[in-house]
């Protein structure tokens, strides 16, 4: 037999897990929009009956009421991992797509104020300074036209070279934005393990650290393991970023202009290009090497060109090699006929642009200091110093103009390889721009199972509300009831015959 | 595993789904608006390859076709000036057919001498004939006139400047020059029988006026009209030839010209019919989203609770 009065402690142990199911329930509304708020729950037990195994034990068997054994949180570390394996994937690819998006729409191609069409018209100037070798006006549009030329290359290098340290800025940015993450997580984890080792409850603070977590698997591709203890340690390349309740700090290094990665010294004496990448801010020297994340992907935007040519190198060092060769192809070909050909007065052609290279006839030995793209420039002064005319082919002589005219339909000319840059360009763009968007529909797709796993339902939790109200109307109802038969017991007992 | 779905899924989904149609309709509006298939070369790459070598064909047809309208006019130059010469020596023979009459005086021989003069410079003004400032029969040549006439010694001698060496050529296709000029010391040359010397039509004149002046009989001279006649013929024909290949070239460069634009067009520009299509089919399914996302968003089950 069990006590008289142990229903009615049942009853209050029910208005009581009850109440504290709706605080939940409450909880979990007012956060319906929290972002990274993981729902909860409060676990609710049924306490056993007391079993004293004696021989007059009284218990009849019913247990004694319910109890809340703990507010748990409804993540599934399987969705979080997959979310921050796919997003660390998708922010490397998007930041690689990004690159090449800027880098091609300032291109101007295929259009009429690109490269390639002022190349034409350059190579038209001299068909017409060959149609009329007397007059000094076609010689004067065809050095201005040169000049135009020589201008849109140093632009489009120097654009180049900003891209390139906007996204180191930005890289830079980012692995700070990496570190403070880490303490963060450091931070977190040493106070959810003092909570949970106080028997507390730390849910809101996991949602924090979790949050963290999968930012920092955006930026460097981080990965994570938890401990027994409820800390996580987070790995970036093999190595602890997070290590319980200490951070390391990454440190970005190497290239800090654009000219130090497309491999040029201060002075312009050419160098081993040198790549930008993260090392350990305590251990100097010991690299890091991101798997994803942003950071990643940027580390391919800024890494030097590939030293086998294969084009596979970093995306705007590659674009400026190609640069160069423009450059330098475009001054060897007409340095080469023009210095052979001789002007209107007799004199030898000699160099039209600065020459750039050995290959180059006119070149006068040395070291080249700088790149081709930014060197070219227009080596005549003045219209009369144009020559196309053969030696001893008479003064009004074209043949030479002729052929330099026909060097812009060359196979192996300026505009052949200005247009295979075009057209890598375009391509590489073209596949990272797909990779990345299918990267981030997988991404989208496994944000949406996290999500749909840990955000709030409102109908959900409106449904729970009720079922607890209408458990708490019942415990209460059981109150009433055991009052009742008290109340029969107390004061309607003994009264027989009265 | 049933998916749970929570009213966040939802709004984000739709918002995403919005995002998606909302960008698909810009690019498709930036191609209406711009008629251009490839904004930027990732759109089309091997669209780009193309197109990149098409304008550079289409630019430099539109060059060849400049140069040949020059090589055109070059080659009527000198073909007006060959013409008009050969008449002067035919109106040069007649005179010398005449000064055979034995009845004529030296009064009438003089007239007939100093009409002579006169067709000589007409014959020296054409071999000098221009164009645009460059003497047509003066090769590459930069002398101020194709043929001076110099005293020396009593007689006038009359000097070719022009370059022996060098042609001047019209570029009108990536193989294919045309000369346009005319060497003057083949059109406008003779051999002196006499002496056996390269000599000019000028200097026959010369010796045809001077011998009707001195009363000699000059029509011995007939057959070294008809041969300098001939000469100035073949140049002429040559360059009625050549004018001929021109012309045929320059046809040619005007149909590939129009060929080469369509097929332009074809790579870069925008099929208007089939992007309104799209424009229209895009609009749909974003109003569709819209809608969807009104229904989705808006009710809860407190809507319902009373």
């Amino acid at each position: 037999m069990s006590s008289t009065f142990s229903g009615i402690s049942t009853a209050l142990s029910s208005l009581i897990a009850q109440r504290t199911a709706l605080d939940v329930a409450g909880q979990n509304i007012a956060n319906a929009n929290t972002p990274g708020y993981t729902r909860q729950r409060a676990d609710l037990g049924a306490v056993n009956g007391t079993q004293v195994p004696s021989m007059f034990a009284t218990n009849n068997g019913v247990g004694t009421g319910v109890q809340v054994t703990g507010i748990s949180r409804a993540s599934d570390p399987f969705l979080d991992a997959k979310l921050r394996t796919q997003t660390s994937g998708a922010a490397s690819l998007a930041a690689l797509a990004g690159a090449y998006s800027t880098l091609e729409s300032g291109l101007g191609e295929p259009g009429g104020s690109g490269l390639s069409s002022q190349l034409q018209t350059f190579w038209n100037d001299w068909h017409d300074v060959s149609n009329a070798p007397d007059t000094l006006s076609t010689r004067s549009v065809l050095l201005d036209d040169a000049r135009q030329t020589v201008d849109t290359i140093h632009t489009q290098y120097t654009s180049i070279a900003t891209q390139w340290s906007d996204a180191r800025t930005t890289t830079s940015s980012l692995v700070d934005q990496t570190n403070t993450l880490a303490a963060n997580v450091a931070d977190l984890n040493q106070r959810i393990l003092d909570i949970t080792n106080n028997g507390g409850s730390a849910n809101e603070l996991a949602d924090q650290r979790d949050q963290a977590l999968t930012q920092l698997a955006g930026l460097v591709g981080a990965t994570t393991q938890a401990r027994q203890d409820g800390q996580v340690d987070v790995y970036v390349g093999g190595n602890a970023l997070v290590f319980g309740s200490s951070s390391h700090a990454l440190a970005l290094t190497g290239a800090q202009v654009f000219s130090q990665a497309a491999g040029y010294a201060t002075d312009g004496t050419p160098t081993t290009p040198q790549d930008v990448h993260l090392e350990w801010a305590d251990s100097p020297g010991q690299r890091v090497v991101p798997t994803g994340g942003t950071v990643a992907g940027q580390l391919r935007v800024l890494a030097p060109a590939a030293t086998d040519g294969s084009g596979t190198g970093g995306v705007l060092t590659e674009a400026a090699r190609r640069l160069d060769q423009v450059a330098t192809t475009l001054a060897t070909d007409v340095n080469t006929l023009h210095s052979g050909a001789t002007t209107v007065s007799g004199a030898t052609g000699g160099a039209f642009f600065t020459p750039l290279d050995p290959s180059d006839p006119t070149f006068s030995g040395g070291t080249a200091l700088g790149p081709a793209a930014l060197r070219i420039s227009v080596a005549l002064t003045t219209a009369d110093q144009v020559a196309v005319a053969a030696p001893g082919a008479g003064a009004y002589d074209a043949s030479v103009g002729q052929q330099i005219a026909a060097l812009g339909s060359s196979t192996t000319g300026a505009d052949a390889v200005w247009s295979q840059a075009v057209v890598e360009i375009g391509d590489r763009s073209a596949a990272a721009t797909s990779r990345s968007s299918v990267a981030e529909s997988a991404r989208a797709s496994a944000e949406q199972d996290q999500l749909g796993n840990a955000s709030v339902d409102t109908d959900q939790e409106t449904v729970g509300m009720i079922s607890t109200q209408r458990s708490y109307q019942a415990a209460a109802r059981v109150l009433t009831t055991l009052d009742d038969m008290l109340d029969t017991l107390i004061n309607k007992t003994g009264l027989v015959g009265r | 595993m049933a998916v749970r779905v929570t009213n966040e899924t939802i709004q984000r989904s739709t918002l995403r789904n919005l995002q998606t149609n909302l960008s698909a309709m810009s690019t498709l509006q930036a191609e209406m608006s711009s008629g251009k298939r490839i904004q930027v070369p990732s759109d089309d790459p091997s669209g780009t390859g193309q197109s990149l070598s098409l304008r550079a064909t289409a630019s430099q047809l539109s060059q060849y076709q400049r140069n040949g309208q020059d090589g055109d006019s070059w080659l009527t130059t000198v073909d007006t000036a060959l013409t008009t010469a050969l008449g002067y020596l035919r109106n040069a023979r007649d005179l010398v057919v005449q000064s055979g009459d034995a009845g004529l005086g030296q009064t009438s021989r003089n007239a007939l001498a100093d009409q002579i003069d006169g067709l000589k410079a007409g014959l020296l003004t054409q071999a000098n004939a221009r164009y645009q400032g460059r003497n047509v029969f003066a090769g590459t040549s930069d002398a101020a006139q194709a043929f001076t006439a110099s005293t020396s010694g009593g007689t006038t001698v009359y000097t070719w400047n022009g370059s022996a060496t060098g042609s001047v050529d019209r570029k009108i296709g990536p193989s294919t020059s045309v000369r346009v000029d005319t060497d003057g010391s083949q059109a406008f040359g003779w051999t002196d029988p006499g002496t056996g010397t390269q000599s000019t039509v000028f200097a026959l004149m010369d010796q045809i006026s001077a011998g009707l002046r001195s009363g000699t009989n000059v029509t011995g001279t007939l057959n070294d009209i008809d041969s300098s006649m001939q000469s100035m013929l073949t140049a002429a024909a040559s360059n009625g030839s050549r004018q001929k290949v021109l012309e045929n070239t320059m046809s040619d460069v005007s149909s590939q010209q129009i060929t080469i634009k369509g097929q332009l067009s074809n790579v870069e520009d925008v099929d208007m019919a089939a992007t309104i299509m799209n424009l229209q089919m895009q609009q749909v399914a974003y109003q569709g989203a819209l809608a969807a996302g009104a229904r989705v968003l808006q009710p809860t089950l407190l809507d319902f609770l009373r």
